[in-house]
């Protein structure tokens, strides 16, 4: 009794043997599967019909051999791997600051090679057109002329830098890194939810969850030919060289705001990973316009910074004086072409919820295209009709701030109250620009591991980009759970978890 | 290497090794009191308390409970088990990138395990078994960090931390047991048994001296044997070839400051003899020896760590 503190073991348990199929389970009536409500969404699982759709067939006959108690183990060794390798954030109450793991989910989310493929095709696609807009509108501005994005919603963006005016940008690459948010909608298509293009993290968790599926079962692993992820950190390396002539001798640090920050695990875990420096603010100076870090030798150069701060805070001579977070001098020493970074400065720009409305008429602007990937429906209540619209709909729609995210500043119109309705309608009408709306979108749902038996929870799905002399995704993404039964919101800041999601090869 | 890892390994070593040290001298002390009159225990438990936080106590009013309680989980003891823990794994965390997943996950675990743990739940039956268990946890980290990490620069500021912290601690454990030899709380045959305990320093003294316990010669070891790893001549050594492995690239100016002072230190340590000390003169010896230990820890910092830009642009 008196040592339980010293048990505890991250057993994933014995080899995973793979059943000869037995008979499907029926969502709703078999065990774990009890309490699982297949309803208006698209399940991963399974088909309208309640029959596990194909790819789900391995896991789910593996499934059904294990006894509730052992798929209860399996997460737990999930979770306590997650806490030792100390991936967790803080919560603070009553003085006692209490470390909690983010929540992972063991029962993998599984997208097919066609599917993947066009989710590849299509991101790279927006990526590209991304970066041509953030080149044309730090430089000639030929969208804005042509009159097909309006002027006063790129030069009156909170996230449009001036400072980047005319400034050279390695292979006009200023996203090197982005995080799209895909869904998928009730026909099962993958839609574009958002695109992440300042600071997007998560890909620490995708691969931390990999690693603990992976364990919790390896046969069913093995015999699915899921594609390997583990060379993400050495496809941002390749990325972040690419953006400097040197190549090979060049110095690169990754730029956290340290050890307080919710996504401190990631920046530490990348540095690890991909064998560069971790740097915070107070490690760097800069001088004659060039970066150093202080080390224990003297001081020394530094040729391409990952950051991992935003732009408000990178340099307090530019940007927020009031900054202990960035480096005095830095945007200068970027301007002078000492230093890259990445991503670039203003990218966030693009990631606006209302530029996000234009993106499919980027794509044909730039590239001449028709869009692989779909973006949601979107009103933008600068433009009269639409206002009138999402005002009459209040009780339909999501409306959400153009310049907020992680799901602040928005309303879930269905699950609001009508006084909550009124009061944001006013907040609307003051401030049309500043909002857009969208339909209320069914996220799909998957199964997800729920303590006593296995229920539907909405997903959605972060691939990540990388985007320097090339663009390339590794195959997979990170899933996140809203955890709450009914809930649509899979923000971790809000009670979000994550799952790991198998590519397969064929 | 950045100067702010190097400060973080020193420190996240410092603790680790103040946790190990404090671990130890309880759990020996748990498993030593059963044996002792109350008198004695009591006498012991506050040189214990004494080496271990710096406070003078009168003996007598100890309760073994509560003076464990403080010793072991009171976190507004910045002395404490779980305070040392805390602090070193702190300083883990924010160098992450610069230790192997090992020795984090090792330092982590320890912490997690400790951290739940309630005097109620460890006093029922065997009060020591936990002290016990979690030194072999330690053990382990410390195997795991010799095992797992380059020895590069990184590892010689852990090596740096770790020795120059338990010249500290065993120069106030001595302190502690020769500066009171002529008083009336004068340690007994057992409490010099209890002081080789406590510096895992029982057997490797038997083997030198053979069982025949002597406080002379007890100092002779502790003080200046130079193949036990608890010994002071030990760590000066291993403090000296650190010293000569860090900051490779920084100015010889920078870096004789440093070596001069542990050059001195050696020197000390190497000549010392014994005889010499026995009239009083320990306690005397050992206060030198930590104010160039500190020393030591200043010139470190403002040669490779804090030192101003501005110097070498």
């Amino acid at each position: 009794m008196q040592h339980e503190v010293f048990a505890g073991t991250e057993d994933f348990g014995g080899p995973d043997i793979v059943a000869a199929p037995a008979q499907a389970s029926r969502p709703g009536v078999d065990a774990p599967y009890a309490n699982y409500e297949l309803g208006k969404p698209y399940d991963e699982m399974f088909a309208r019909d309640g029959k596990a759709r194909l790819p789900y067939a391995t896991i789910d006959s593996r499934i059904s051999t294990l006894p509730l108690e052992e798929l209860n183990r399996r997460q737990q060794a999930c979770e306590l791997s997650f806490l030792h390798q100390g991936i967790t954030f803080t919560v603070y109450s009553d003085n006692q600051a209490t470390e909690r793991i983010i929540p992972t989910d063991l029962l993998p989310r599984i997208v097919t090679a066609k599917e993947w493929d066009r989710i590849e095709r299509g991101l790279t696609q927006r990526i590209h057109a991304l970066n041509l807009f953030l080149r044309d509108i730090y430089n000639e501005g030929r969208v804005l002329k042509d009159g097909v994005v309006p002027r006063s919603m790129i030069y009156g963006s909170k996230h449009y830098r001036r400072e980047m005016r005319g400034l050279p940008v390695p292979h006009g690459a200023y996203v090197n890194i982005c995080g799209s948010d895909l869904i998928r909608n009730e026909a099962g298509d993958f839609v574009v939810l958002e695109d992440n293009l300042r600071v997007p993290s998560g890909v620490s968790y995708m691969l931390a969850n990999r690693d603990v599926a992976r364990r919790a079962f390896p046969a069913v692993f093995r015999s699915m030919g899921v594609r390997p992820i583990e060379h993400y950190p050495l496809e941002l390396l390749a990325t972040l060289r690419s953006l400097t002539p040197f190549h090979e001798d060049v110095s690169i640090a990754v730029l956290t705001p340290g050890v307080f920050n919710s996504a401190y695990f990631e920046h530490a875990f990348l540095a690890r990973q991909m064998g560069v420096e971790l740097v915070e603010g107070r490690d760097l100076l800069v001088n004659d316009n060039v970066v150093y870090t202080r080390t224990t030798s003297g001081l020394k150069r530094i040729d391409v910074i990952y950051r991992r701060i935003d732009d408000d805070f990178i340099d307090p001579l530019i940007f927020r004086s009031d900054s202990a977070l960035g480096v005095p001098g830095l945007f200068n020493a970027y301007r002078a072409g000492n230093v890259m970074i990445a991503n670039a400065l203003g990218t966030g720009v693009a990631d606006d919820k209302a530029v996000y409305a234009y993106v499919p008429r980027l794509i044909r602007y730039y590239l001449a295209e028709e869009p692989i990937l779909d973006n949601v429906e979107t009103f933008l209540c600068r433009e009269q009709k639409s206002l009138d619209h999402v005002l009459a709909n209040l009780d339909k729609l999501v409306v959400k701030a153009v310049g907020e995210s992680g799901g602040y500043g928005m309303l879930v119109g269905p699950h609001a109250s009508q006084k909550e309705r009124d009061e944001f309608a006013e907040k609307v009408r003051a401030d049309p620009e500043n909002y857009i709306a969208q339909p209320t979108i069914q996220l799909s749902t998957a199964p997800t591991f729920v303590g006593n038996g296995i229920e539907a929870r909405h997903v959605d799905l972060r691939p990540f980009i990388l985007h320097g002399a090339e663009t390339k995704l590794v195959p997979g993404a990170l899933t996140r759970v809203a955890l709450k039964r009914g809930s649509l919101v899979v923000n971790s800041s809000q009670g979000g978890g994550s799952k790991d999601t198998w590519v397969l090869s064929q | 290497m950045l100067s702010r890892v190097a400060d973080s390994l020193y420190w996240m070593s410092r603790y680790v090794e103040r946790a190990e040290h404090t671990t130890r001298l309880i759990a020996v002390k748990l498993d030593s009191m059963v044996e002792q009159t109350s008198e004695d225990a009591a006498a012991s438990w506050s040189r214990v308390i004494e080496a271990l936080t710096g406070e003078k106590t009168a003996p007598l009013h100890q309760d073994a409970f509560v003076i464990t309680r403080k010793l072991a989980f009171d976190r507004s003891n910045e002395n404490s088990l779980i305070t040392s823990l805390a602090l070193a794994r702190d300083n883990a965390r924010q160098v992450r990138e610069a230790l192997s997943n090992e020795v984090w996950e090792n330092l982590n675990r320890l912490y997690l395990r400790l951290t739940p743990v309630t005097m109620d739940s460890i006093w029922v039956h065997t009060p020591g078994r936990l002290f016990r268990e979690a030194l072999e946890e330690m053990h382990t980290l410390e195997g795991v960090t010799y095992s797992t990490l380059s020895h590069g620069e990184g590892w010689y500021f852990l090596e740096l931390g770790r020795h120059i912290e338990r010249v500290q601690q065993l120069g106030r454990l001595l302190d502690v047991h020769f500066s009171a030899a002529n008083s009336e709380t004068a340690p007994k045959y057992f409490d010099w048994l209890v002081l080789l305990k406590f510096c895992t320093a029982f057997e490797p003294y038997t083997k030198q001296y053979t069982a025949s316990i002597r406080p002379q010669k007890i100092a002779e070891f502790l003080l200046f044997d130079p193949e036990f790893p608890h010994s002071i001549c030990f760590s000066v050594d291993r403090m000296t070839e650190a010293l000569a492995r860090v900051a490779p690239g920084a100015p010889p100016a920078r870096r004789a400051a440093v070596e001069r002072l542990a050059g001195r230190l050696k020197a000390a340590v190497d000549f010392g003899q014994v005889d010499e000390l026995m009239s009083g003169g320990v306690a005397a010896f050992i206060a030198d020896i930590t104010k160039q230990c500190e020393q030591i820890h200043k010139a470190l910092y403002s040669s490779y760590i804090t030192y101003g830009a501005e110097t070498v642009l």
